[in-house]
């Protein structure tokens, strides 16, 4: 028995719902941004009996209408001509949300109107919903189907407000419909209008961040570091700018969802020790390179791990985006640098006040593109995504001593492509940390003896090709003489010496990978005192001391 | 008179030998206050904000060769000297002109790089 009356209650409820008239409400056209403008008309549906009939009709139309004011801005009403002759009103009310009677469907129109006199429903303060009540009478009666009202909302930006997504939109509270005895029709409709994925609208904060080993290892920070934006596919017209902080971070306002935007990273090109990034080590992957892989460097025999570096080390001759063959070019402007020499060629080798920046997505810098290495300065806020991870490097550096070394697989260059004089070691080392180097302990002092000051490199270091010291002096008391090598006879050595700065690089490269740095005390530098001194403490300092290896392995110097 | 020439070169000579024999040896040597080490050594400048140059003491347990070492912020060794210092007291300088603006330690050493002491300096040029 209890089974036949649940089977008669759905039937009848069934029939019901069937039955009655509708107040529809539909989006008219398509929104997919924010500042788009969504039109909604409301429509009326006429109900049918039991049998199938049209339920009577009405000739009172009158219902409320909720929409969220922080998601939408109602910009146009426009009534919907039908007989001409009709009274028609529209009321609004400001910071007020419907609370439905919840013993009745929040659909059943009619009921919760009912409800809503009787108090059992009620308007409650809100200051995110706004009201408008909609009365439409005349002595003849809508036609089913009829519209009675189209409305065209603004589309806000959610980002100005507590809500993460455009899910609730609208809703009719409750449709008063009478025939004209001022009998109630009932009445239902959908329960609320939502829109989903739209995009656009202000991105909010924008997290980005710059990883080099210039802030890894502490040779500077991140605030040495500046950001540039520019719409996709435009520089000059930069949409935004500024700095990273210390940790290599910055919050980014102003930017919109679902755009894409060009970041470019610079570093600071006055930083003194941009003259420290183009070193030896620099030099001997770039003349490894140079022999070994002839004129594929990306191809099928390089020298090198990452395809970046071909990049890197194309310091003269095509352009950076091009890679270009690495070759004897590009390892003698290495050198003619190191040894202080003008070169008459336009070169790629960053120092101070001359930087060639190199910036992209750090999770795909300097991934293979068509055997090249590619950067993408691309990045786009979507709701789920406004956090970005930039990498930096620069030009000349090839061993990433002052730029971020490229963690992505696709950035690796394959085993199989490199040639047999690339470095095994580095070969079986993980991505990302194959250019660490090696430790070795070095001595070096400054003495005053017999009226000079003399600074002494002692090594005892051993299979180094290659050494490199840039050392700065108080030029304010002391005047360099002479500067005396003892690597071996085979040895090229250099001194590049800036007399107006104070500084003198000095080191020795063996081009043929085959003699070593002598042991004992391969460098001396003899300064003449133009004061009267006692001692030399903090004279002369010295900032880069490393080795390179045949393999082109960095020899970091250590001291006691 | 031949001999009494000589005579009185011998006394003129012995007088000049006892003369140098007598005269006081001064091994000390005046430290500033704001120099003076009370322990038996270590290291102590003059000033911990440095322009230039500032004095410092390196105080020594003996007479030997001694380093003084400047290491950065992350301890690393910028700038080193070796010297032949005397036992005590050592009056002697640091040229901070080459140093960017930062904070340093000074570090003293003998020459198998034990330490004798430290202490800091900020450099501001």
């Amino acid at each position: 028995m209890k089974k036949i009356l649940t089977l008669l209650v759905s039937v009848f409820c069934t029939l019901s719902v069937f039955g009655q008239s509708k107040m529809d409400y539909t989006r008219v056209n398509t929104v997919t941004q924010v500042g788009d403008t969504l039109v909604v008309k409301y429509q009326y549906f006429k109900g049918t009996d039991a049998d199938g009939n049209d339920m009577p009709d009405a000739k009172l139309y009158q219902f409320d209408i909720q929409y969220n004011n922080k998601l939408l801005n109602p910009v146009l009403y426009e009534w919907q001509p039908v007989a001409g002759s009709e009274q028609k009103a529209i009321n609004s009310w400001t910071g007020y949300k419907f609370t439905i009677d919840d013993t009745k469907e929040q659909t059943d129109f009619d009921g919760q109107y009912l409800s809503w006199l009787s108090g059992d429903a009620s308007y409650g303060s809100n200051s995110d919903w706004s009201v408008d009540r909609v009365t439409w009478q005349n002595t003849t009666s809508l036609e089913n189907g009829n519209e009675i009202l189209k409305v065209s909302y603004k589309i806000k930006d959610k980002a100005n407000s507590n809500y993460t997504d455009y899910t609730n939109l609208i809703n009719v509270n409750w449709a008063n419909y009478k025939e004209e005895d001022g009998t109630q029709i009932d009445v239902t409709g959908q329960s609320t209008l939502s829109l989903s994925n739209i995009q656009g609208g202000d991105a909010g904060d924008v997290s980005i961040s710059v990883s080099s080993n210039v802030i890894t290892n502490n040779i500077g920070d991140g605030s040495d570091f500046s950001y540039t934006i520019f719409a996709k596919g435009d520089n000059e017209t930069p949409l935004a700018s500024g700095n990273f902080d210390a940790a290599g971070d910055a919050t980014i306002q102003g930017l919109e969802n679902d755009v894409e935007y060009d970041l470019y990273v610079s570093i600071d090109s006055s930083k003194e020790y941009l003259d420290n990034a183009v070193t030896v080590s620099d030099l001997a992957l770039v003349f490894t390179e140079a022999i070994g892989a002839g004129s594929s460097p990306n191809g099928i025999s390089t020298t090198f791990d990452y395809y970046l570096q071909s990049i890197l080390a194309n310091v003269v001759g095509e352009t950076i985006p091009n890679g270009g063959d690495i070759n004897f070019d590009d390892s003698y402007e290495i050198l003619a640098y190191l040894q202080g020499v003008t070169s008459t060629n336009t070169t790629f080798i960053s120092k101070k006040d001359e930087v060639y920046n190199i910036s992209g997505i750090k999770s795909t810098f300097g991934d293979e593109g068509n055997g090249i290495a590619t950067v993408s300065a691309t990045f786009k806020p979507t709701d789920s995504d406004k956090s970005f991870q930039f990498a930096h490097a620069i030009s000349g550096d090839v061993n990433f001593s002052h730029g971020f070394e490229p963690t992505s697989t696709n950035a690796d260059i394959p085993t199989s492509a490199q040639s047999s004089m690339a470095s095994s070691m580095r070969v079986s080392m993980a991505i990302g940390e194959k250019y660490n180097g090696e430790q070795a302990n070095l001595d070096l002092t400054s003495e005053l003896k017999d009226g000079q000051v003399i600074f002494t490199i002692g090594s005892e270091v051993e299979e180094m090709i290659g050494a490199q010291f840039n050392i700065v002096y108080d030029r304010t008391r002391l005047v360099l003489d002479d500067v005396i090598f003892d690597t071996g006879n085979t040895m090229t050595n250099f001194s590049n010496h800036l007399e107006e700065d104070g500084k003198i690089n000095i080191g020795s490269f063996d081009q043929n990978f085959e003699a070593t740095v002598k042991t004992g005390t391969p460098y001396k530098l003899i300064f003449t005192p133009t004061v009267q001194l006692q001692n030399t403490s903090g004279l002369i300092t010295f900032r880069v001391n490393e080795g390179v290896k045949a393999d082109g392995t960095q020899i970091k110097f250590i001291m006691e | 008179m031949k001999k009494v020439l000589v005579l009185l070169s011998l006394v003129l000579l012995m007088g000049c030998v006892k003369d140098e024999i007598l005269s006081p040896i001064d091994n000390t040597i005046e430290v500033p206050e704001s120099l003076v080490i009370g322990d038996l050594q270590g290291i102590k400048v003059e000033s911990t904000i440095v322009t230039d140059e500032v004095k410092m003491n390196i105080k020594l347990p003996y007479t030997g060769t001694y380093r003084v070492k400047i290491r950065d912020i992350g301890k690393e060794l910028i700038s080193q000297e070796k010297l032949q210092a005397n036992e005590g007291d050592n009056i002697l300088k640091v040229y901070v002109s080459s140093l960017s603006n930062d904070g340093y330690t000074l570090e003293l050493t003998d020459d198998n790089h034990d330490i004798i002491g430290i202490t800091s300096i900020v450099v501001n040029n």
